[in-house]
Parts: C-alpha cells; sequence; structure tokens
C-alpha cells in the first residue's frame, strides 16, 4: 500500500504546484489522477520516488518511509516503481534492445552495465518484455525509428524490466491517437489485473471511467475530489474542471 | 511603450550616429587604407602570385650527354655530318669547312642558363677546347668558332665538335620541394591529429564536469561545475600563437612545443563545445533512467553519451581540421611541420617552393573539410 501524507510541494520561483495532498493507494488498484494542465499532476506523480523532491509530508510505502530513504535506499526503492512518461523519453539514437535494457540498470552489474555487457539471462527477459507488447521484431531498430506507439510500447517494456511493484504513468497516451491510447492503456490495465498497481493522471473522462478503480482529482494543486469515476457528476465535474469546461471525450464512439 | 520622437532622443540619435561616423573614420585611419597603391603596385603582387600559382610539384630526371657533331676539315676529307631536326643539338652554320675559316655555330635545347664548353674532339683521341658560351632561358647558344688546322680529319674520320649537357630524360618524378613538403605535411597532418586527440581524451570527461545538467547539484557540484568552467575559459583566453611562443622558449622551438600549444589550446576550445552539447540535450531520457533506479554514471552513459556522441565526433573532427590550420601559422613561430617550411621558403625568397606548401595546404585543408561534412551528413 503506497500512503501520502500531507504532501507540499513549493518549487524554487515560489510556485506551489502541491498543497497537503493526502491519500492512500491499496495495492493491485487503478487510481487515476484527474485535473487541468498545471494542476500538479506530473508533480504528485514525481514526488512519489522523489525525481522531484517534496517540500513537504511524506510518501510511505508499506512501512518504508520514501521520503526520508538516503540516495542509496532511493536508488533501491526506485528499482521497484516503473515509470511511464507522456513523451516516451526513450534515448532515441540507442536501439530498442538497449533501452528496454536500461529499465534493468538499477538490478545489473553496476561496472559491466558501464559497458553495455549484459547476461544472455537478461536479454531474453528483454525479448519476453518486447514480446509482451508486440513489438519483438523491432529489437534492434534505433529507436526514434518507430512511431510514437511503438515508443510508448517500448517505454512500458522498459518499465517492466524493473518487475515493478507499481507503476507511475503520467499522461502515458497524451501523445497519441485515441485508439492508440486504448492499446496502451490495455496493457496497463492487463498488467494491473496482475497485480501491479498502477497511478496514472489521464486528461480524457471517457478513459477515466473505461479504466480508472479509483479517482483523485486535483485543482491548483489541492485535491479537490475523490471516488470512483461513477461518481464524478455534473457537480464534480463543473468543481474539478472550472465552470466553462466541456466534457471531451478520447474517443467519438 | 511610447516611441514618439521627443527633442532628447533626437539629440541622442544624432549624437550616436556621429560616434559611429568618428569610429569608422578613426578605423580607416589606423588601417592606413590605401587601394591606389593596391591597384598601382599590382606588379609588385604579379610576381608573388604567378610564382605561388607555379608550384614546383614535379621534376625530369637529369642525365649528362655528349653531343657531337662530325664538322670535316678541308671540305671533302670525310663525310659531312646529318644534323637532327630536335632535341639536344649542336648545329653549325656550314657543314664542312677549309681551315682557318669562321662559322656560326648553334646550340639547341641545351640545359637552360648553364655555361657550357665546345671542344674539338680529335680522331686521334685528342681534345682542343672551341668556344666558351652560355645558354639562354631556353637553353639556346649561339658562338663564333674558327675551323683550326689542328682539326682536320684523319684517313677519312672528321673531328667532331662535341658539347657536354644536362638533359632530361622523360621520367617525371616529384621534386626535392614536394618531397619536402609532403613530410612537413605528414608532421602536420599527426601534429594536428595528435593534440586533437590528447585534447579529446582530456576535455571530454572534463565538459561532463563543465555541464549544468550533470553537475550543478548541491554546493559541492556547483563548486565543481564554476571551477571547471573557468579553467575551460581561462585556457581559451590565450591565443595558439601566444601558447606557441612560450612552450617554444621553454622547450626551444620545434615540433613538440607547437603540439602541446595546439593541445592546450585544443582543450579549452572542445571543452566548451562539448559541454554545451551536454546541456543542449534532451533531459526525458535522463530522467526515465533516474526512475529505474540507475546510479549517476549510468545515467551518463546510458542517457548522456549516446546523445552526445555524434556532436562529440563531427566536432573532434572539425577541430583536426581547425588545428591542420592553426599548426600552419604555428610553425611561423617555429612549431615544426609545414608552416616552418612555408616561412622558411618565403624567408629565402623560394616563391615556386613556398607555393607548393602553400598549395599543399589548400588540398589537406579541402580534404578535411570534404572529410569532416560527409562523417557529419552520415552522424545525424
Ligand atoms: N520546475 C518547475 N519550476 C517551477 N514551476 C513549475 C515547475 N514544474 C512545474 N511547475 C508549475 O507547477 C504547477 C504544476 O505543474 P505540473 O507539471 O505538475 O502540472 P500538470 O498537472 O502535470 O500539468 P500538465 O497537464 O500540463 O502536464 C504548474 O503551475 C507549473 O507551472
Ligand atoms: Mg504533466
Amino acid at each position: 500500500m503506497l500512503k501520502i501524507e500531507n504532501l507540499t510541494k513549493v518549487y524554487p520561483n515560489g510556485t506551489v504546484a502541491l498543497k497537503n495532498v493526502s491519500f492512500e493507494v491499496p495495492d493491485g488498484e487503478f487510481l487515476v489522477v484527474i485535473g487541468l494542465s498545471g494542476s500538479g499532476k506530473s508533480t504528485l506523480l514525481r514526488c512519489i520516488n522523489r525525481l522531484i523532491e517534496p517540500t513537504e509530508g511524506k510518501v510511505y510505502w508499506d512501512k518504508t518511509d520514501i521520503t526520508a530513504a538516503s540516495p542509496t535506499e532511493l536508488l533501491h526503492i526506485r528499482q521497484h516503481i516503473g515509470m511511464v512518461f507522456q513523451q516516451f523519453n526513450l534515448v532515441r539514437r540507442s536501439s530498442v534492445m538497449t533501452n528496454v535494457l536500461s529499465g534493468r540498470l538499477g538490478y545489473a552489474n553496476p561496472w559491466l552495465s558501464l559497458l553495455n555487457i549484459w547476461p544472455e539471462e537478461e536479454k531474453r527477459r528483454a525479448m519476453q518484455a518486447l514480446e509482451r507488447v508486440g513489438i519483438p521484431d523491432k529489437a534492434y531498430s534505433r529507436a526514434d525509428t518507430l512511431s510514437g506507439g511503438q515508443q510508448q510500447r517500448v517505454g512500458i517494456a522498459r518499465a517492466l524490466m524493473q518487475e515493478p511493484k507499481f507503476i507511475l504513468a503520467d499522461e502515458p497516451v497524451a501523445s497519441l491517437d485515441p485508439v492508440l491510447s486504448h492499446s496502451i492503456l490495455q496493457y496497463l490495465e492487463q498488467l494491473n489485473k496482475e497485480g501491479i498497481t498502477v497511478i496514472c493522471s489521464l486528461h480524457f473522462l471517457d478513459l477515466v471511467h473505461r479504466y480508472a478503480t479509483r479517482v483523485v482529482g486535483l485543482k491548483d494543486g489541492l485535491k479537490v475530489f475523490e471516488g470512483t469515476a461513477t461518481e464524478i457528476d455534473r457537480a464534480k465535474f463543473k468543481e474539478i474542471y472550472g465552470e466553462e469546461a466541456q466534457e471531451v471525450r478520447a474517443t467519438t464512439v | 511603450m511610447d516611441n514618439r520622437p521627443t527633442p532628447g532622443k533626437i539629440t541622442l540619435n544624432i549624437i550616436l550616429g556621429l560616434l559611429i561616423v568618428a569610429a569608422f573614420a578613426i578605423s580607416w585611419r589606423v588601417t592606413d587604407v590605401d587601394f591606389v597603391k593596391l591597384a598601382k603596385n599590382l606588379p609588385n603582387g604579379k610576381d608573388i602570385i604567378l610564382a605561388f600559382l607555379t608550384p614546383d610539384f614535379f621534376t625530369h630526371d637529369k642525365t649528362t650527354i655528349t653531343i657531337e657533331t662530325p664538322f670535316p676539315i678541308p671540305c671533302g676529307s670525310a663525310p659531312e655530318a646529318e644534323i637532327p631536326l630536335s632535341g639536344p643539338r649542336l648545329v653549325p652554320s656550314i657543314m664542312c669547312a677549309d681551315p682557318k675559316v669562321k662559322f656560326i655555330l648553334e646550340g639547341f635545347n641545351m640545359a637552360p642558363n648553364s655555361d657550357v664548353v665546345v671542344r674539338w674532339n680529335m680522331p686521334d683521341g685528342r681534345v682542343l677546347t672551341a668556344v666558351q658560351a652560355t645558354t639562354d632561358a631556353k637553353g639556346h647558344f649561339t658562338s663564333e668558332v674558327e675551323s683550326r688546322p689542328i682539326a682536320a680529319a684523319v684517313n677519312g674520320v672528321a673531328a667532331k665538335l662535341a658539347v657536354e649537357t644536362l638533359t632530361s630524360i622523360g621520367n617525371l618524378k616529384p621534386s626535392q620541394a614536394a618531397h619536402d613538403v609532403l613530410a612537413a605535411m605528414f608532421v602536420t597532418f599527426f601534429m594536428a591529429l595528435l593534440s586533437t586527440t590528447f585534447a579529446t581524451i582530456i576535455a571530454a570527461p572534463l565538459s561532463f564536469l563543465a555541464a549544468s545538467n550533470v553537475t550543478k547539484r548541491g554546493p559541492v557540484g556547483t563548486t565543481i561545475y564554476y571551477i571547471s568552467r573557468s579553467v575551460f575559459n581561462l585556457l581559451r583566453s590565450y591565443d595558439p600563437l601566444v601558447m606557441a611562443t612560450i612552450f617554444g622558449f621553454w622547450l626551444s622551438f620545434g615540433s613538440f612545443p607547437g603540439f602541446l600549444a595546439l593541445t592546450v589550446v585544443t582543450i579549452a576550445s572542445l571543452g566548451k563545445l562539448f559541454s554545451e552539447a551536454v546541456e543542449g540535450i534532451d533531459s526525458g531520457p535522463l530522467e526515465a533512467l533516474q526512475a529505474t533506479g540507475a546510479n549517476r554514471f549510468q545515467v551518463v552513459v546510458y542517457g548522456i553519451i549516446p546523445q552526445v556522441v555524434p556532436n562529440f565526433i563531427s566536432f573532434i573532427i572539425y577541430h583536426w581540421d581547425i588545428n591542420i590550420r592553426i599548426s600552419t601559422i604555428i610553425g611561423f613561430v617555429g612549431g615544426g611541420g609545414i608552416g616552418y617550411y612555408l616561412s622558411q621558403k618565403i624567408n629565402l625568397l623560394n616563391y615556386h617552393q613556398a607555393g607548393t606548401a602553400i598549395w599543399a595546404i589548400v588540398i589537406v585543408v579541402w580534404a578535411m573539410d570534404f572529410l569532416s561534412s560527409e562523417v557529419r551528413k552520415r552522424l545525424t
């Protein structure tokens, strides 16, 4: 279980991106974070694995206090937290294989990994990860020759290499078209069903309804909603997205 | 903002305009600009330009040959000579003569601008000097010869007019200058390569320390960042010529001080280029690698290096190219290589050989330029 307690983030320029946010994520959940652009979704996800240092508050993972971990402990904690990004964040000039293997760096022998030497076992693991996301044939292509959807699958394969206990996904489909969005989210859903907790930020409400087991709504850094997707009625919607907002759908069914 | 002209602004603009005009007037004066002289002295320039344009690349193999023309004295005492129509030859104005007759002897296609001795080779093997002459630029001479009674034919064998001369025998081969220029260019080329390599080995790791996105974290990192940046900037503020002169005095002149000067300058310049390349990378992949629990070194190797390698390589080749040019200039202050050869030849007024060196530099610089643009094309 992941427990977020009174999380506050103030950027050096004074922007308060998160204010006193608290919630819990029981194991096995598919938690979706929603909110307008600038509401603090990315900041929240990055405070969990401390890519961004929270200013105040605590993040507990079971009994471990992530916010109090030493730099070395933090590396070990991150090893088990997969992360998927809106812009995929692959090393564009490296092969797909190298990108997938890099998800394993936390486990690897530090010296051999610096020489890009990997045991056969890890290469097999990487191939299996690529098979899971349906692109084993791309293993030795350069990452930037792949389409956006394929690149995001590589991003998921990279996260899979970590044998993650949970996955943070920051708008994983915001750069993709609606059809691809579903195929990517279905991979995450599949992983979730296999027991990996997913914390995912999304923009489109129809995707939220389809995939979320629970939803946290942010507005200007404040948690303004927590509940199931079906509980988001018109009033709640306007509260999260503002008076002028219209519901936009990813797919026009 | 209010952009309406006010009297104050107009005055300011006029003063600014006058200052610019004054600055140009001063620049003109201190530079001694004299276009009339440039045109008037064109003949002076023409000679050196022509010499540079006719470099000394090739030479013919030379050998000493003896040209002989039988000359019967008196007429009818022996068969007359048959004169070839081309090549090195001696041509008398008459084909035979009675004793004590003066005639004109011409020589063609001898070694140019050289002293020649025309002799009588007598049938009994004795030798007598007939006349001395000097050939012109085309290897031609004309002189007056007398048919000496002592050179009369014996038993139907005429004495021969003979001359020894150098002549080229067909085969073109590289000239001495070409050999020397090649050797000097070799030195320059590899001096530039070695200094670029050394500089890369030192500048590449240092450049990561001088990149804000890698190092500038925490007080220790920030200190390292500013120190390494200052080192690069300090080194950069010294000109290669100054460096070469310092090392030249220190180590006495030669290729090694030239190499050291180039290396120091290259470290500074590549270090700056490299660290800017590192700062310009996409930070997304670094974030992703950090998120997997990769340590700092792993992030550098997996996230940064693949992104900067093409830039690094193109900077290295670009700098190798620059270093060939700089080392040419460094040669003038004693740094060895092609520049030293060139400065020597210019001081000795051997402009054809200087021309050879200049052409060699042009060719190598052009080739390096081509190479670096080809490599850069392939790296994107
Ligand atoms: N490095 C930073 N320095 C200063 N302010 C920042 C920084 N990163 C984000 N912010 C600010 O913090 C607030 C929250 O940003 P954040 O990126 O977390 O929002 P978001 O919900 O992810 O938005 P989006 O949907 O556009 O990705 C915004 O006002 C943003 O301008
Ligand atoms: Mg965001």
